[in-house]
């Protein structure tokens, strides 16, 4: 009786092999290599294998990080905060309309997310850039003389940029989400005597948890690593994290760049952490 | 029970769209009965419960409550309660917070609440399962959070549509218990709506059938299953037989009608007129079986073949083919059930059991 148990758990351990190893070589192999890396002295083109935490020193005393890590935060913040509030009405009005008609208008809210990231980037320098059609207007409204550069490379550039870039993976949580409250729900809170608001505040807010915390997951934290937005339109004040990376590691600047890799990715994970001590992990899979 | 009127239906119509849901319906609800309203899918039963409760709006008619016309108010401002199809559980909220929820939305002291929960919860007896949350209650533990949540509120009138639809007869049967009992304890006015006629005739003080919109027949459960004035509700209440002859003779309340060539008595307070069709409904508990033939005054006596019998437990229906060809129900109950398919057989019923329907 026993060994048979025994038998079928190894049959089991070993028909489950090849994912792990999948796992192991896709997701955790490249970690590792990166994170011995971020132990090796600074140098550029080259590792040279000696241990030392220098890249860490640096990273935790040079102020300029801790400057371009707040701006980081506090872009993709308001940035999430924006999504989930435009985001969430037009889930609402989705979800509660005619279920055909909401799918369909779903659809080609999603279409967009289809072509290629890059262009749409351009298409906002379009309208944003010193040329661009904003400006244009502005001028031809005599509310301006000369372009205005502020539209673009800042900040407020990149939160328009990731606002666009990422609605559809914040409507879509929300919608699912809120089709699966029934009516009889809101019906049943009217009569127990809620008002509008009172049921926006004790049932359809509670009740799309779950779609805030894989907003979190799906938006919030990818974001954090963005380094194409902010180097196409961020310009100085819209600098990121991700930008920095991506210029070691592009410039062969391996180590710092592992260090401030990792630093990143220990951030998000304390924030995944929270988020799951906040919410339950049940919030992911139970409503 | 005093005959003192607690709510008004006024010829209410719904139209939605192109549907015509309720055409003209008015009901009187008397104070702390249990009305079972009763009819098919989409014959409008939710949809005047909603008109009720509020969460709808008549195109034409009007609503009272203790003679005062609510047919404006919001939900809120009725003392109605609702309890929901899929009852509609708050599904992240705890036993507790569910059937407080009315009462905090209100602002009342928390002590005040514990209380009232206390007592609600008492009444429906799961006052152990408080602190759980609701998703994890059985189907018939749910149901009885629905109902404290509604009741805790004190509704002069508690609306209930198809609550028991989801669970499995054996339950569905217990809670028809449980809701007598509540219902007595309680003390309030109760409308039941559902579309499961043995459900209406174990739970109902007074029937109301609907039918396509309109309400066909209210009355005593028991005038509504004996009396049935359409053919519609005779067949949707119990089983029946329905004869459709044509009036040959009448001597003021007596009626002789012709049927496939045999002659019928009917006694009927309708006027009718020789050479009218007419339907009659007899139910099959109502005919009697007998190996000779029976010589009584009054009785409606024919000769046919048993061809078939169906064991029902306490009873069992037979299936008898008449000499004119006609087949015919008849239950006998099984300890009497002497018969046998392929016996020749009389069946009989008294003049006044047949019911003369008006289609
Ligand atoms: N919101 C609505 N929009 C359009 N048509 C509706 C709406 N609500 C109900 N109807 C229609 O009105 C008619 C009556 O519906 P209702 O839900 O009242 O029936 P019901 O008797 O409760 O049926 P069931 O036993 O299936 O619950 C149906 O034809 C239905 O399709
Ligand atoms: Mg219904």
């Amino acid at each position: 009786m026993k060994t048979e148990v025994d038998v079928k758990r190894i049959r089991m351990f070993i028909s489950n092999i090849p994912s792990i190893l999948y796992i192991l070589i896709l997701f955790y192999i490249p970690i590792v290599i990166l994170l011995a890396i971020s132990f090796t002295p600074p140098r550029k083109f080259i590792v040279e294998w000696v241990f030392t935490l220098e890249n860490y020193v640096n990273v935790f005393t040079n102020p300029n990080y801790y400057r371009i890590l707040l701006n980081t935060f506090w872009i993709v913040i308001v940035a999430t905060i924006m999504l989930i509030i435009i985001g969430f009405p037009i889930a609402y009005y989705l979800a509660r309309m005619n279920r055909r008609l909401g799918a369909k208008i779903l659809y080609f809210l999603i279409i967009p997310v289809e072509i290629n990231y890059l262009i749409r980037v351009y298409a906002w320098k379009v309208i944003l850039g010193e040329n661009g059609f904003l400006n244009l207007l502005l001028i031809s409204l005599g509310i301006i003389e000369k372009p205005l550069t502020i539209f673009f490379y800042s900040w407020v550039a990149v939160v328009i940029v990731l606002i666009h870039e990422w609605l559809p993976y914040v409507i879509v949580p929300f919608y699912v989400n809120l089709v699966g409250i029934s009516d009889e729900i809101y019906d049943a809170a009217m009569d127990l005597g809620a008002t509008r608001l009172q049921i926006f505040r004790t049932i359809t807010l509670p009740l799309v948890k779950p779609a805030i915390l894989t907003i979190v997951f799906l938006v919030t934290i990818p974001s954090l690593g963005e380094f194409a937005i902010p180097y196409l339109v961020g310009g100085q004040s819209g600098i990121m994290l991700g930008v920095l990376i991506d210029r070691y590691l592009s410039g062969f600047q391996l180590a710092i760049g592992a260090a401030l890799s990792f630093f990143l990715l220990v951030i998000t994970l304390i924030l995944s952490m929270i988020m799951i001590k906040i919410f339950g992990y049940e919030a992911l899979y139970t409503r | 029970m005093s005959k003192d009127i607690v709510l008004r239906v006024v010829d209410i119509w719904k139209r939605f769209g192109q549907v015509e849901a309720l055409k003209g319906v008015s009901l009187d609800v008397y104070r702390g009965e249990l009305l079972v309203l009763l009819g098919p899918s989409g014959s409008g039963k939710s949809t005047l419960l909603r008109i009720i409760a509020g969460l709808e709006y008549p195109t034409s008619g009007k609503i009272y409550i203790d003679g005062e016309d609510i047919t404006d108010l919001p939900p809120y401002k009725r003392d109605t309660s609702m309890i929901f199809q899929h009852l509609a559980l708050f599904p992240h909220m705890t036993v507790y917070d569910n059937v407080a929820y009315g009462l905090k939305i209100r602002g009342i002291p928390k002590d005040e609440i514990d209380r009232r929960v206390d007592e609600v919860l008492e009444l429906v007896r799961i006052r152990h399962l408080k602190d759980r949350k609701v998703t994890q209650l059985s189907g018939g533990q749910q149901q009885r959070v629905a109902i404290a949540r509604s009741l805790i509120l004190h509704p002069k009138i508690l609306l209930l549509d198809e609550p028991l639809g989801a669970l499995d007869l054996k339950l569905r049967k217990e809670l028809h218990i449980e809701l007598r009992r509540i219902h007595q304890e309680v003390g309030n006015t109760w409308i039941f709506v559902t579309h499961d006629q043995e459900e209406a005739l174990t739970l109902a003080d007074r029937i109301g059938v609907m039918n396509d919109g309109k309400l066909i027949q209210i009355g005593d459960k028991w005038d509504v299953y004996e009396q049935p004035k359409t053919r519609f509700v005779a067949e949707f209440i119990g089983e029946t037989n329905i004869f459709e002859c044509r009036v040959v003779e009448v001597y003021g309340d007596r009626v002789y009608a012709e049927w496939r060539g045999l002659k019928l008595g009917v006694k009927t307070d309708r006027e009718v007129k020789p050479g009218e069709s007419m339907y009659l409904s007899v139910r099959p508990e109502y005919i009697g079986l007998s190996k000779d033939k029976p010589s009584n005054e009054g009785y409606n006596i024919f000769h046919g073949m048993i061809t078939d019998e169906v064991f029902r437990g306490s009873y069992v229906m037979y299936s008898i083919k008449l000499d004119n060809g006609e087949m015919v129900k008849v239950t006998v109950l099984s300890k009497d059930a002497e018969y046998d398919p392929g016996d020749e057989i009389y069946l009989y019923w008294r003049v006044d059991k047949g019911v003369p329907l008006k289609e």
